[in-house]
C-alpha cells in the first residue's frame, strides 16, 4: 500500500479507502522502548508536549479519540 | 474513562483525551481543515459530550495520531520515564483499570524492595459493544455519517 497523502489525513467521508490507509496499530512503537514525542495543544490554544504530560505523574492514561 | 481518571488521580495516575481528527465526518462536525475549527470541535467534546478529563490537540496532520497507529479510539500509558507500558488498539475502561491496577501494585512491590524486571506479554481482551450508543454517535455527527457507515458495512 502505498503511503497515503497528508492531507488525507482528516478524509471527508468515512469509505475504506479513506481510511483503512490510515490503521496501522501492527507498526506501532514497541512498549519499553522510548516513545515518540509530539507537540500538542491544551484547549485554551497553549502548546505542550507528550513528553511534558508523562513526565508529571506516575503514570499517563492517553485515549485517542473524537466524537464517534 | 472519565469516572476511572478521578479513581486513579490520587495515586499518581493522570489521564488526558487526546482529540485526533472526525472518525465519521457528518453534517454536524465535518472533516478537519484548520485548527480553529479543530478547537472547536475539541471544545464541543467537553461541553456536549462531558469529557472530565484534559482534552488535548494533535496537530492538524496527525502526527501524534499517526505515529501511534492511526487507530480511531486506542489507549496508551506511559510512564514517567516516556516508555510505553500499556497499548490497546480500542479504548475499554475495564482493560485500562485493570493494567493501572498491576502497574500500581508493581510501584508498590519496588517501593517495599522488591526487584522486578520488565518482559513481554501479549493478551486479548474483551470489551463490551454498545452498537445503540455508537448509533447515537453517529446521527449526532448528521445522516452523512450514518449512511457512509452503514454502507462501508453492509
Amino acid at each position: 500500500m502505498s503511503e497515503p497523502d497528508l492531507l488525507d489525513y482528516n478524509y471527508d467521508a468515512f469509505v475504506p479507502a479513506k481510511f483503512e490507509p490510515w490503521l496501522n496499530f501492527a507498526a506501532s512503537p514497541p512498549l519499553g522502548q522510548p516513545a515518540p514525542d509530539f507537540p500538542l495543544w491544551n484547549l485554551d490554544g497553549s502548546e505542550t508536549r507528550l513528553s511534558a504530560l508523562w513526565s508529571r505523574s506516575s503514570f499517563l492514561i492517553v485515549e485517542f479519540g473524537s466524537f464517534t | 474513562m472519565n469516572a476511572l481518571a478521578e479513581q486513579v488521580a490520587e495515586q499518581g495516575v493522570a489521564s488526558i483525551f487526546l482529540y485526533t481528527h472526525e472518525a465519521h465526518p457528518g453534517e454536524h462536525y465535518p472533516h478537519l481543515t484548520s485548527m480553529a475549527q479543530k478547537f472547536r470541535h475539541a471544545h464541543a467534546l467537553r461541553d456536549e459530550l462531558g469529557v472530565a478529563r484534559p482534552i488535548l490537540l494533535d496537530a492538524l496532520d496527525g502526527a501524534c495520531h499517526r505515529a501511534y497507529g492511526s487507530m480511531p479510539n486506542m489507549t496508551w500509558i506511559f510512564n514517567r520515564a516516556g516508555l510505553p507500558i500499556y497499548k490497546s488498539d480500542w479504548s475499554d475502561t475495564n482493560s485500562v483499570a485493570n493494567a493501572i491496577s498491576y502497574f500500581l501494585d508493581v510501584r508498590s512491590r519496588r517501593r517495599a524492595g522488591e526487584r522486578l524486571v520488565p518482559f513481554a506479554v501479549e493478551r486479548l481482551d474483551y470489551r463490551r459493544q454498545d452498537q445503540a450508543a455508537f448509533n447515537a454517535a453517529l446521527e449526532r455527527n448528521g445522516p452523512k455519517a450514518v449512511e457512509e457507515y452503514r454502507t462501508a458495512y453492509e
